[in-house]
């Protein structure tokens, strides 16, 4: 188990205050977990990940596996493997001999490496490349390579910095399915570190979001998304709608909006709506839905379903529906409907904005 | 058609100079070898220039001193020219730039001094009443200047061996430098976290990459140290010589019956370059260290 408390990391350019802090109060990965590390560009996965490998030294905290310290272990000690952004493959070798470069580090025999790393180039589709070099294989070729290497010394925990971000499309989602496959029979510990939503869904058992040097929220996919815990959280994940007020009397007040809530923690806090509860022409609307009096200001098909824009007053909401329904037009008015069961309260003193 | 023919029309006149001046020269410089000297009478080929000179004990015992001269003047130079580019390019990753470019500046400095001034600047160095041994009596480190060890006109040539290895690091050092360049940071970065140390990742990573270039730069230096002439003439003593010097002191010593022989010398030192440059190239192959030189 991987375990880091405490990690600080500040990046100053001159001036004593600091450019950039990275802060991870608590942050654990269980054995044989694949844990993805989300976040925009800049901040701060791909410190936390370096720190996490030994490559760069935290100012503060402790980084833990199974119990021991391994805070001041040089990276060469930790047993670790890791994929890069770029494959950084080394040029002069062949394919075999890049994958069964930790091996050899280790002080594993010739014949015994040559075995293993085969192995791992079968597991990766690479079978038959073994004796070429970098230069003659694709991006994508490349970067099996450099996961075939960084899975065939069998490392206590895998390290991934955004590996499949400079492939295409299409590549990313074969890549995506291997390395899921991978996980599953290997059963190793990852901690991956991506941008990209949809490829941490796919990937991981659990997500932590990391913004602006801050871990917000670490949990599975499907809890983080239906309960954000801090509105950044929501805001990452795609909804729009997460509307600042105030919750009074088990009501939520709004310069726009009032309505109803039951249950919620009376204060200050954002509402969350998620844009695909929303109905525009129901089969039955009840005491179970609210209604929103909205104005459609823009249409627009997206893969499978249709992305409203509608404003209540001076609200903008985002609205998601089936392609079966005939389109709104923009300027018209319509009645927007939405579970109650739905509605998500995040209050300040959690969300801590 | 024009097209076609048009690079290699303009490259016909250099072409065309480069063959007649050195490929002529060789020729005739063999041709004189083999005793072909029609002007003066003598127009049958023989060996007995080459069997007169295998057979001395003059030409072994200058041939040991050339081989044993550039060796070392090579593997000097090849340590220390590997030395200078790790460290120019770890000054150029690590200081402000202004501090890098005067650090090549100063490697480069050797570059643009001509041998025979080196030579010459080693002589006003070295000899014990030279800048160093005075230096270092007035900084006491010696009891008088004569204690300074002869290193200028010394039998074993290490005035020559220090010259060349002055002269020719930098040489090996640009050689290396821009494949030194060309290897990325992150890669030590990968190494480490596979379970490399800073002595293995040199012996895995940036040595093969390194050794074709190193290979090829020292083989240059060892062929001209080998044949070059300048510096032994000026540093080294008068018995024994170095092959070059040898050949020069009987090809201009004013006896015509001796200008075949200097030419046999130059055509053996000549033969040996081709035959060493064979050698290293066969070996590399042998233990793949030309194997670096597949990176593109």
């Amino acid at each position: 188990m991987l375990q880091l408390t405490d990690i600080e990391k500040q990046y100053r350019s001159g001036d004593p205050s600091p450019d950039f802090t990275l802060s991870v109060p608590e942050l654990t990965v269980g054995r044989g977990e694949f844990f993805a590390l989300l976040g925009p560009s800049g901040c701060g996965k791909t410190t936390l990940l370096k720190v996490v490998a030994g490559l760069i030294p935290a100012e503060g905290g402790r980084v833990w596996f199974d119990g021991r310290e391994w805070t001041d272990l040089p990276p060469e000690k930790r047993g670790f493997g890791m994929v890069f952004q770029e494959p950084l493959l080394f040029p002069h070798m062949t394919v075999k001999e890049n994958v069964a470069f930790g091996l050899k580090m280790r002080g594993w025999g010739k014949k015994k490496r040559e075995l293993r790393a085969g192995e791992w180039l079968d597991s990766v589709g690479l079978d038959g490349l073994e004796s070429r070099l970098p230069s003659e294989l694709s991006g994508g070729q490349q970067q099996r390579v450099s996961l075939a290497r960084a899975m065939a010394i069998q490392p206590r925990v895998l390290l991934m910095d955004e590996p499949f971000s400079a492939l295409d499309p299409q590549l990313r989602e074969k890549m995506r399915v291997l390395l899921k496959q991978l996980h599953q029979e290997h059963q190793m510990t990852i901690l991956f570190v991506t941008h990209d939503r949809e490829e941490a869904f796919y990937l991981a058992d659990r997500i932590g979001i990391l913004t602006e040097g801050r871990l917000l929220q670490a949990d599975r996919p499907r809890n983080l998304y239906e309960k954000p815990s801090h509105p950044e959280v929501a805001r990452f994940l795609g909804l729009r709608n997460v509307i600042a007020g105030r919750m009074e009397q088990s009501r939520f007040h709004s310069a726009e909006i009032q309505l109803p809530m039951e249950g919620a923690r009376p204060g200050k806090g954002w509402l969350v709506l998620y844009p695909e509860c929303f109905r525009l022409n129901p089969s039955k609307s009840d005491s179970s839905t609210i209604p929103f009096r909205v104005t459609i200001r823009e249409v627009i098909f997206r893969t499978g379903y249709y992305s409203i824009q509608a404003e209540v007053g001076n609200l903008a909401l985002n609205i998601r529906e089936r392609p079966t329904l005939k389109p709104p037009r923009p300027g018209e008015q319509r009645t927007a409907f939405y579970p109650v069961s739905k509605l998500h309260w995040i209050p300040e003193e959690k969300g801590g904005e | 058609m024009w097209q076609r023919s048009k690079p290699y029309l303009l490259i016909a006149p250099a072409t065309g100079a480069m063959l007649l001046l050195f490929v002529g020269g060789l020729w005739e410089g063999v041709l004189q070898s083999l005793g072909y000297r029609p002007l003066v009478g003598q127009s049958r080929l023989t060996l007995q220039f080459y069997e007169t000179l295998l057979s001395s004990a003059d030409f072994w015992r200058s041939l040991g001193l050339t081989l044993r001269v550039s060796i070392l003047s090579t593997l000097a130079g090849g340590v220390l020219g590997l030395m200078i580019s790790v460290c120019l390019v770890m000054l150029a990753g690590a200081g402000p730039f202004k501090h890098s470019r005067f650090w090549r500046h100063v490697f480069q400095l050797p570059l643009l001094i001509p041998h025979f001034v080196a030579a010459y600047l080693a002589v006003v160095m070295m000899i014990q009443t030279g800048w160093i041994p005075r230096l270092m009596f007035a900084l006491g480190f010696l009891d008088q200047p004569a204690d300074f060890p002869v290193l200028v006109q010394d039998r074993f040539g290490w005035g020559i061996v220090l010259t060349y290895a002055w002269k020719e690091a930098p040489f090996i050092a640009w050689m290396l430098y821009p494949v030194l360049y060309r290897t990325q940071e992150k890669w030590w970065e990968v190494a480490r976290v596979f379970g490399s140390g800073r002595w293995a990742y040199f012996r895995e990573i940036l040595l093969p990459l390194l050794l074709p270039a190193w290979m090829t730069a020292s083989f240059i230096v060892f062929a001209f140290t080998f044949s070059a002439f300048e510096v032994p003439y000026l540093l080294g003593v008068t018995y024994p010589q170095m092959l070059p010097v040898w050949s020069f002191e009987m090809y201009t010593g004013g006896d015509l019956t001796k200008r075949p022989a200097a030419l046999a010398v130059n055509v053996l030192l000549a033969g040996m370059a081709v035959f060493f440059g064979w050698l290293a190239h066969r070996t590399g192959r042998r233990f793949g260290l030309l194997e670096g030189g597949r990176w593109e």
